[in-house]
């Protein structure tokens, strides 16, 4: 069978079979193209965290910080220079390492600015790891993966007490259980994200149907539903696969890039309508009210009855007051004591 | 960095369109690199995975799996292990053949072409489709792989055993290891 013989290929690719306690002899083939860099003791156990003896200090090839990108055209050129690199979940750890720190004893100031970012459950110095002269290499483990990837983000290339830091994630850190749950996470993140963004989609669809619906022939009517046909008869040239996406698009917004411009005045009359209409269903249309509603109520803006007379104490009070200092006789203006000058 | 407003979901669209048209237009193997790594870092923001749909960049990168250029393969695989979180995209990838075009990179040079495919595996398994993602040979190749000098592959396909799979089938599997173990260490002829 094919994919047999393909996978027993690579079984052989990744080295001759391990038990665990064989772990202590280095493998014969390179697990990448690139061969890691091997120190001589090798005693990692997978299932422990932090392992606070002698650890496998490989130099994996993501620790590797890889060249930046300066060909690429303007239009996809980010604010900040990159290098070629794809990040997956796999990629991505709640463990950093922190290469570059000065070894000028600062290992709690950088705890103290990892700290920014999020909790840190556990920190230490990597001792074994190859480092640059006068540089300590540390390993931080952040409660939350969001936390080492803000950390990541904002610590990389930056100066710190003088030396530049190299921030990369160490996924080879991870427990089974720590990769186990990150996958987790990630699914569940995923799928609420995807869910709410559905949800947002049909309400904004749901707003947009009812002004190009309605039968006012309002100047602003016109424009919009003349700018839909006109794009829709566009859209007919374009592939099949496309159209679809330009349809939903325009029932989404009603400004996609062909025929962008609408005088603003007409935005303006349209949000007024939309919320007129608003206003009107959400008295009369039972339905809406029904939705279930997700998260704390706000607090519904004071009702004011403008017939209230208390609503006029303040300006009736200060009527009142200019009328009582108008009927006062008019004072003598006060004289001013004239001092005789001191002449020096 | 993406402003809410209403004009922002088409511009999102239309920059990925741009993306996917110089893809398919550019000669330069360098631009098609960037282009191809933007496009799967895009694709682990659930907020481009409907986009990307649209522009049918999973077939795109389904197509990567297959190319000669190593990064090629690399970035497309790491692009479908992060659109395949996604229900949606998943289905899009199984109906393009996706089980066997991924599971073909568990052969793959690169560690992280491999992760990418056990990682898109775990996702990629339905109801409909476990039967074939559980497939013996697919689960002896993980069992070998947890047995890996590297800890990420020992972890991932640990993973991929205790969650893809019931106790039965790594058993089974187990046994047909032992069965051919006598075999294992021939070196298989060279390409």
């Amino acid at each position: 069978m094919p994919v047999v013989t393909v996978l027993l290929r690579s079984l052989l690719r990744y080295g001759p079979l391990h038990r665990g306690e064989d772990l202590l002899c280095s493998h014969t083939q390179p697990l990448t193209d690139e061969q890691p860099q091997q120190l001589h003791f090798r005693h990692f156990n997978p299932l422990s965290t932090l392992n606070y003896s002698t650890q496998s200090t490989d130099v994996y090839k993501h620790h590797e910080q890889k060249k930046i990108c300066i060909s690429r055209p303007k239009y996809r050129d980010g604010r900040r220079d990159r290098a070629v690199k794809v990040y997956t979940i796999n990629l991505e750890s709640n463990y950093l390492m922190i290469q570059g720190v000065p070894a000028i004893g600062v290992m709690t100031e950088l705890i103290q600015l990892c700290a920014l970012y999020g909790a840190v459950e556990e920190y230490r110095p990597l001792d074994e790891y190859p480092a640059e002269e006068f540089t300590e290499v540390y390993l931080v483990k952040f409660q939350k993966l969001t936390s080492a990837r803000a950390a990541k983000r904002r610590m990389d290339e930056k100066s710190f007490y003088g030396g530049l830091l190299h921030v990369c994630y160490v996924p080879e850190y991870e427990t089974f259980e720590d990769t186990r749950l990150k996958l987790q996470d990630r699914r569940r993140y995923i799928i609420r994200a995807v869910r709410n963004k559905a949800r947002e989609k049909e309400q904004k669809e749901a707003v947009n149907e009812k002004p190009t619906s309605s039968e006012k022939a309002t100047t602003s009517e016109t424009v919009i539903a003349r700018y839909e046909k006109t794009v829709s008869s566009s859209s007919c040239q374009a592939s099949l696969d496309k159209d679809r996406g330009t349809e939903q698009r325009l029932t989404l917004n009603q400004a996609p890039a062909a025929v962008r411009f609408v005088p603003r005045t007409t935005h303006l009359e349209n949000r007024k309508r939309r919320m007129e209409e608003a206003a009107d269903h959400s008295l009369t249309d039972v339905t809406i009210n029904n939705e279930p509603l997700i998260g704390p109520k706000l607090p519904e803006p004071p009702k004011l009855d403008m017939e209230d007379v208390s609503l006029n104490t303040t300006a009736n009070l200060i009527r009142n007051t200019l009328k009582k200092v108008e009927s006062v006789p008019d004072l003598k203006p006060v004289e001013k004591k004239v001092k005789p000058r001191r002449r020096i | 960095m993406w402003k809410k407003d209403s004009s922002e979901g088409s511009d999102r669209f239309e920059y990925l369109q741009t993306l996917v048209t110089e893809f398919q237009d550019t000669d330069s193997e360098e631009a098609k690199e960037q282009v191809l790594a933007n496009l799967a870092n895009f694709a682990y923001d659930p907020n481009n995975m409907e986009n990307l749909r649209e522009l049918q960049v999973p077939d795109l990168f389904l197509d990567m799996l297959t190319e000669e250029n190593a990064n090629f393969v690399e970035f497309g695989m790491g692009g479908l292990c992060n659109l395949s979180m996604d229900p949606e995209c998943r289905d899009v990838i199984l109906q393009g053949n996706g089980i066997s075009l991924v599971t073909n990179c568990l052969s793959n040079q690169r560690e992280e072409t491999v992760l990418s495919a056990i990682t898109t595996l775990m996702n990629l398994t339905t109801p409909s489709s476990r039967a074939e993602i559980t497939d013996p040979a697919i689960l002896q190749c993980m069992l070998r792989f947890s047995l890996s000098e590297s800890p990420r592959l020992r972890s991932l396909a640990a993973v991929f055993l205790q969650d893809c799979c019931s106790q039965e089938q790594v058993a089974r599997a187990e046994q047909q290891m032992q069965g051919q173990q006598s075999a294992v260490g021939i070196p298989l002829p060279k390409d």
